[in-house]
């Protein structure tokens, strides 16, 4: 069954992160926030440097300890901080670090859609809720926290919960990783026979197409590319010797793979959208009672002015209506 | 022979996750209650793009693409609603609401 790294001691990790993460909950007295929130780092310091044992042969690579440090502390600061919007803006740096993540992994379109739509645009709108609803301070004291900000219910039993499953998880996952299929290569440039526009677009930028020219593309290994230009005799180009732009990108085949082979997501997702849109506009609607109400106060008060400071009577209707004059 | 294995990331996005499950559990304010299941998404794309790297086939990363759309519907939705909420008591806390009454 051979484990990649002996179960005790991440076990033994998960106890001391929890008691960590137990002792950084906020608390209604004085807790000690800080030494939980230092245990908590200790464990998750002893959790990579045990992960780098893992790749004892080669140096490890130190931008994933980074992101992935950067990560979890401030995915720690987000459930421990007494205020929401701190909490939201170290939010945002997860998702920074978690975009670092991708970035090692090769999926570059998927890091900066993060950033931009994530931290962007969700998280922009979590901090405009969390100003709306949020109690103004009285005159002349500071803000005070509400007492269900200062204080985490239950944090024994969530922690001991959570890291039960964390627990669960990761033994699991060490043992399942021996036994994934090792993946069969792929062939790189196979989606460059769909796309001759880009090919033809980078020979001509490189010179090496001239007008009323042709190339023929052979993605088969050896890959090759046949230019025919007029008057010159054929000219094989070999792998190495092509253009770094004809690469095919991370974006283009993400691109080819959302369009050819999930069309109908595509689809479903447009219409989730505008669900959410329509949503959104009739959960505002419920406004207007409220405006009704203000609208009444406002006519009132000015039937009141233009007759002298008479109060014309509550209930009365509005001086739009034909009644008003004749009662007037 | 590449040194950092599937294992590191899928560890990495454990964690994430099960964070963002005590601060679901934990907290009593209701944004912070979403801004935790918005933990738990990102873990969960995390996941899905190691996979994808590890079986170098691009579905991983179009799934995250339509969990981002998923999580933005919801997080405006999710985000009305606690407006609404908070209309009503004057309050974001979740035990407010315990009763469920009037």
């Amino acid at each position: 069954m051979g484990h990649v790294i002996n179960p005790a001691i991440f076990f033994a990790l998960w106890v001391l992160g929890g008691l960590g993460v137990c002792l950084a909950l906020p608390r209604k007295k004085a807790s000690p926030q800080v030494f939980g929130a230092l245990i908590a780092g200790l464990a998750g310091g002893l959790l990579l440097i045990a992960m780098g044992f893992v790749a004892r042969d080669h140096l490890p690579n130190v931008y994933f300890y980074i992101f992935s440090l950067v990560g979890l502390g401030s995915a720690l600061r987000v459930i421990t901080h007494p205020r929401p919007v701190y909490a939201a803006l170290y939010f945002i740096m997860t998702v920074l670090a978690s975009a670092g993540l991708f970035l090692i992994l090769s999926a570059e379109f998927m890091a900066f859609a993060l950033i931009i739509v994530y931290a962007g645009a969700i998280l922009i709108t979590y901090l405009f809720v969390i100003m709306l609803a949020s109690q103004a301070p009285e005159e002349g004291e500071t803000e005070a926290l509400a007492s269900y900000d200062t204080q985490a219910r239950e944090p024994i039993a969530a922690t001991v919960v959570g890291f039960l499953l964390l627990a669960v998880l990761t033994t699991m996952m060490f043992r399942g990783t021996q036994q994934l299929p090792v993946p069969q290569a792929v062939a790189p440039n196979a989606l460059l026979a769909e796309m001759p526009r880009k090919v033809e677009n980078v020979l001509r930028n490189h010179r090496l197409l001239k007008d009323g020219g042709t190339f023929a593309l052979s993605t088969t290994d050896p890959a090759t590319i046949t230019i025919n230009n007029p008057g010159e005799t054929a000219v094989v180009l070999t792998q190495d010797q092509w253009p770094e732009e004809l690469a095919v990108k991370n974006i283009e085949s993400l691109g080819f793979n959302l369009l050819r082979d999930h069309p109908g997501s595509i689809e479903i997702a447009g219409v989730i959208l505008l669900m959410a849109m329509l949503g959104a506009v009739v959960l505002s609607r419920k406004q207007v009672q409220i405006d009704e109400d203000a609208k009444q106060d406002q006519v009132r008060r000015i039937a009141q002015d233009s007759l002298g400071g008479v109060d014309p009577g509550a209930g009365r209707p509005p001086l739009e209506s034909s009644t008003a004059g004749a009662r007037a | 022979m590449h040194e950092l294995t599937l294992a590191h990331y899928l560890v990495v996005s454990a964690l994430l996750f099960v964070i963002g499950l005590i601060g679901f559990i934990t907290r009593r304010n209701l944004i912070i209650m979403f801004l935790c299941t918005e933990l738990m998404f990102q873990s969960a794309g995390l996941a899905l793009i190691a996979f994808g790297r590890y079986h170098l086939n691009f579905t991983g990363q179009t799934f995250v693409i339509f969990i981002l759309t998923v999580a933005a519907a919801e997080a405006a939705m999710g985000l009305a609603l606690i407006v609404l909420l908070f209309r009503r008591k004057e309050s974001l806390s979740a035990e407010e609401w315990s009763e469920l009454k009037g």
